[in-house]
């Protein structure tokens, strides 16, 4: 009988499998942003190294980001940022989640969306949940979001100058557009 | 006998689960580097140790601006106020990144009214993993002596230099050794056209905050009459914006030509000078 209902198992998971669709959407070149305020000062830093994927069959969202490629405009400051965030042991950014919202792959209208799941930056992970826009674009699929980034949350010391801290809050912008691809190809 | 057969069944869900559960952690991106060998950073906290160049290169499209100051021999007493009340050699340097190897650069000093214009170019980057285990650059400059009423052409107010710096860092150490030409055109006396030097330059960073640095440069070969290599010491002061470098130094130039043709001044007699760099990074 349990020989039989694994089998039965087995047989569903591979029609599951035959009905899934064979494509995610995935980019290497999604920009990312933050915004950083001292008194009387503010600065921004940017990457367009934001690799992603997003699989709404495993209904999977991945994000990740190579630190050492943010850049704010001055190499002395970007060095900074680095030894902050610690960049040569903790050299990524990661959000691994799922989609909490549902999303219409058949609309090509931008919708609302928002994911939750865990962020994990200066090797320290939090469950965070993240509102976002998603807009299907023939192949490609368009996405932004934002959301502010707590330093303290994740043990990073503001940096200073001279008597100021860097505010603890970061806001961050991400944007991206992903490109369809076979599974077997990612 | 049930359950046995129960656990059995169980065991095969569980490990459903579990093929399901490694194939979707499988689906995750593979984590990446951008650069898989990036480079050291912040071999020394500015782009000249007090006197002498290092191979720490300005950033592409930043502008760094310097203001170099050093005042009279501090063993000239209170009554000088410690060498503040003498005369001060100040030079105003602007240098600008074209590329994250390579800037130009132009500045203006007291003594002489000199106004020197530099390249520099970073051949090789010592790299984390040690695949490069040095840093290699090489400056180029042309100095022009422009104070008035002397009698001498154009041409001959001219010097030229150029030097090699090899760097390592080791830890929070860092160490360089600069080979170095120095050529005048025309000069005085017994004076030598040519000068060859070795500059040491040693670096130690205490923190993000902080380092220490000192640098020492031998003339090899033929020096002029009356001169004596130069020593100095300095402590680093990273402000966040600049960079703060308080020194004491027995030469009261400030570029390595000039730092070889006339230091009259001996380091180790306690004939040695307060000085101060300030150094601030701009974006464009």
């Amino acid at each position: 009988m349990n020989i039989l209902l694994s089998l039965i198992i087995l047989l569903f998971c591979g029609v599951c499998d035959d009905v899934r669709q064979d494509v995610a959407y995935i980019t290497d070149s999604g920009h990312v942003e933050f915004t950083s305020r001292v008194p009387l000062h503010t600065f921004t830093g940017s990457s367009d190294h934001l690799h992603g994927l997003i699989d709404f069959d495993e209904n999977l969202v991945d994000f990740y980001l190579d630190l050492s490629t943010l850049k704010s405009g001055i190499g002395r400051r970007d060095r900074d940022i680095y030894r902050t965030l610690n960049v040569d042991d903790y050299p990524f950014a990661e959000f691994t989640g799922t989609l909490s919202t549902s999303f219409d792959q058949n609309s090509s209208e931008t919708q609302q969306v928002e994911v939750q799941g865990e962020f994990t930056i200066h090797g320290v992970t939090r469950n965070v949940t993240i509102q976002g826009t998603m807009q299907k674009q023939g192949e490609e699929l368009y996405l932004t979001a934002e959301w502010i980034l707590n330093l303290e949350d994740y043990d990073i010391e503001p940096p200073g100058i001279l008597f100021y801290r860097v505010n603890e809050e970061q806001e961050l912008r991400i944007e991206a557009t992903l490109n369809s691809a076979p599974k077997e190809e990612i | 006998m049930n359950v046995c057969k129960f656990a059995n069944f169980g065991f095969t869900v569980f490990f459903l689960h579990l093929v399901l559960l490694v194939e979707s952690m499988n689906a995750q991106l593979p984590r990446e580097r951008a650069d898989a060998d990036p480079p050291v950073d912040r071999l020394f906290w500015a782009s000249y140790s007090i006197g002498i160049s290092t191979v720490e290169s300005v950033s592409a499209r930043n502008l760094n601006s310097t203001v170099k100051h050093t005042f009279g021999l501090v063993d000239g007493g209170i009554d000088h106020f410690f060498g503040l009340d003498d005369g001060a050699n100040t030079r105003l340097g602007l240098e600008y990144g074209f590329h994250d190897r390579f800037s130009m650069g132009i500045g203006r000093m007291t003594f002489n009214k000199l106004v020197d214009m530099h390249a520099k170019y970073n051949i090789l980057r010592q790299t984390v993993s040690g695949s490069t285990p040095v840093e290699l650059a090489v400056k180029t400059s042309v100095g022009i002596n422009t104070f008035p009423g002397t009698g001498r052409d154009f041409s001959e107010r001219l010097n030229y230099f150029v030097s090699v710096m090899i760097a390592r860092k080791m830890g929070n150490f860092s160490l360089q050794a600069t080979p170095m030409y120095a050529h005048f055109n025309r000069v005085s006396g017994n004076n030598e056209k040519q000068l060859f030097g070795l500059g040491i330059v040693a670096g130690l960073a205490l923190n993000d905050r902080f380092s220490l640095g000192a640098e020492y440069l031998p003339v090899i070969g033929d020096r002029n009459p009356g001169t004596y290599d130069t020593a100095a010491v300095t402590l680093n002061i990273d402000t966040g914006g600049h960079i703060f470098q308080l020194f004491f130094t027995s030469s009261q130039w400030h570029n390595e030509s000039f730092i070889m043709a006339n230091n009259r001044d001996r380091f180790w007699e306690g004939e040695f000078r307060f000085g101060f760099n300030i150094h601030r990074v701009f974006g464009f």
